[in-house]
């Protein structure tokens, strides 16, 4: 189902923590919220659920007003970074929960809680504890919980921030596949632009309360807004007081039209990525990022002049 | 090491100072004359209806300060509102005063000549100091904190996002206090519960101002001991006794015997 936000504005205090924002999220799709911390992407995925109230603005959901709805009535989904387990129930319990307060029959939750510990490859732990799980155990729990009452939307708030890199990992592949699978409108929460390029198919970045850019995770990197978005979704370099992705310089060995002359500091091999950083003629420092190819066939050396010239066949650079 | 055991030795003689040798010699007290002396002691029916009117003091405090407390709990951690510091020092209010001042304060507001109050309730027929429900009100008093004050640390440990998980999965507030927030601080509520049984059983001081002391009408177990102590009714006085104990331990006890075993969970 689809999400309307329409000029949604919080404050926390003095503290605008969404700023007149607006968005629409398609049906069935997969989009995650990025951005620095304190940049409104929680407290927006909280508006949708419910469980804070807007100061002024509207959401809809399946083409429904929500505004004045409390989460309960509101069909969503949540998972939370530290999973919200509850703790004094076992694991079928916990996943049946949202069944057992819509009073569906015995059976019919014992079969739909058996699906869903599949699906989240959790059968037979069905009468553990949450205390009995890891970390990445009891997120995946938390998800089918939410899942049992075939929500609307799914949201999760940085649902894989509280575990470790292995198991980040591979639950974002997971997610992935889930989506596929189960094809609910999913939005989720997260600081980690590798995360979000990874899992989403439309990624809203958000700093200080406003949406900055909306588009795939090609279009962001590609085609950034501004410099915020630029900086923020992959590395940057600067040439010629012009920002630009460091692996969209050329390095020339001879002077050439529009190439910025510069001296080789250091050369940084790491495996199929060389990093090369220089002092431009200006004294400016910079870096560009090449592959081992190329710097072998150059054969790039400390204290070596060369020229540099950008190179970016798609979007032009912003200046800085 | 010796340090281990010193520490060991002194903490453990503190107590066995402090607490093992005069209980254990209430107990040897009580059973001096034998065992059916003592059971004659405590079986008469002065005795009886002094454990009686115990009894309900603890039926009728007891689940009220249990409401009371997990509301005023609640109130006080989940909610911002004017006057909340002052709401939460108040709640302690019956540890600092003397019960003795809380019976008198009791006797100012309900009794039938001094407090107004007292009087409207007297004009109904209903007496409430020399009475049962005087001794009531001075227990309730008495024992009020505790739930209050077990419970308030495990609210906020737990915090609020299992209620709003709960809330999200379509939980009203009431599905979502019985079903969540109470199974999760019920180990909190239940000490505050011991607590507060063992206090409105042992409750002396106001409820001897405000009960006027009727043997075998407005008599606790309590004033009973001290009224058989007084007439030098020694077995009648530390037999009593020994029966407020063993009342005591068991309600601790079987506080421990259920919590380790779902603890775990």
């Amino acid at each position: 189902m689809s999400i309307v936000i329409d000029s949604v504005s919080k404050h926390f205090g003095d503290f605008a923590a969404l700023d007149d924002v607006s968005l629409e999220v398609r049906d069935g799709s997969l989009t995650a919220l990025l951005g620095p911390s304190g940049g409104g992407k929680s407290t927006l995925l909280r508006v949708i659920a419910g469980l804070e109230t807007p100061d002024s603005g509207s959401v809809s959901i399946a083409g429904e007003d929500a505004t004045e709805k409390p989460p309960q009535r509101r069909n969503v989904g949540f998972v939370f970074q530290h999973y919200a387990a509850f703790k004094h129930m076992t694991v079928a319990k916990n996943v049946a929960f949202g069944l057992t307060i819509r009073k569906r029959a015995k059976e019919e939750i014992e079969a739909r809680v058996d699906e869903l510990l599949k699906l989240v490859h959790l059968d037979g732990f069905a009468h553990r504890y949450p205390s009995q799980l890891s970390g990445g155990q009891r997120q995946r729990m938390a998800l089918a919980r939410a899942l049992a009452v075939q929500p609307r939307v799914l949201l999760l708030d940085e649902p894989f921030g509280a575990l470790d890199a292995t198991v980040r990992k591979e639950l974002r592949a997971w997610l992935r596949r889930l989506h596929d699978e189960v094809h609910v409108t999913t939005v989720f929460v997260t600081h980690d632009q590798e995360e979000a390029m990874e899992v989403a198919e439309q990624i809203v970045v958000l700093n200080d309360g406003k949406i900055e850019q909306v588009g795939t995770p090609q279009q962001l990197y590609e085609q950034p807004a501004n410099e915020f978005v630029m900086g923020f979704v992959g590395p940057i370099s600067e040439l010629s007081g012009r920002s630009i992705r460091p692996h969209d310089v050329d390095i020339l060995l001879e002077p050439h039209d529009g190439a910025a002359e510069a001296m080789i500091d250091r050369v940084i091999h790491l495996g199929f990525e060389v990093r090369v950083e220089l002092t431009l003629g200006d004294g400016e420092k910079t870096w560009v990022q090449t592959t081992k190819a190329q710097a072998d066939e150059l054969e790039l050396i400390e204290g070596e002049i060369v020229w540099l010239r950008p190179n970016a066949p798609s979007g032009a650079p912003v200046p800085a | 090491m010796r340090s281990k055991y010193v520490l060991r030795f002194l903490a453990l003689g503190y107590l066995v100072l402090l607490l093992g040798i005069p209980v254990a010699l209430v107990f040897w007290n009580a059973f001096q004359d034998g065992i059916g002396a003592a059971w004659a002691a405590v079986t008469t029916p002065e005795a009886q209806h002094a454990f009686y009117l115990t009894f309900v003091m603890v039926i009728v405090a007891v689940p009220l300060n249990t409401i009371f407390g997990v509301l005023a709990a609640l109130a006080i951690v989940r909610q911002r509102f004017r006057g909340r510091a002052l709401f939460n020092a108040l709640v302690d209010l019956p540890f600092a005063v003397s019960p003795v001042v809380v019976g008198l304060a009791l006797l100012l507001v309900y009794g039938r000549r001094d407090g107004w109050v007292g009087q409207w309730f007297a004009d109904q027929g209903i007496q409430i100091i020399f009475s049962t429900p005087g001794m009531i009100l001075a227990t309730m008093f008495v024992s009020l904190p505790f739930v209050v004050r077990e419970t308030i640390p495990v609210l906020r440990e737990i915090g609020t996002e299992q209620e709003q998980a709960a809330a999200t999965l379509g939980a009203g507030p009431f599905q979502t206090f019985f079903r969540v927030t109470l199974p999760a601080i019920r180990w909190g509520v239940a000490y505050g519960v011991v607590l507060t049984t063992a206090r409105a059983l042992g409750e002396f001081g106001a409820v001897s101002i405000v009960s006027g002391k009727l043997s075998g009408q407005t008599e606790t177990a309590t004033l009973f001991v001290e009224n058989r102590f007084q007439r030098f009714d020694e077995t009648g006085a530390y037999a009593a006794s020994v029966v407020l104990a063993l009342l005591a331990l068991v309600t601790l006890l079987a506080m421990n015997v259920i919590k380790p075993k779902e603890a775990q969970a």
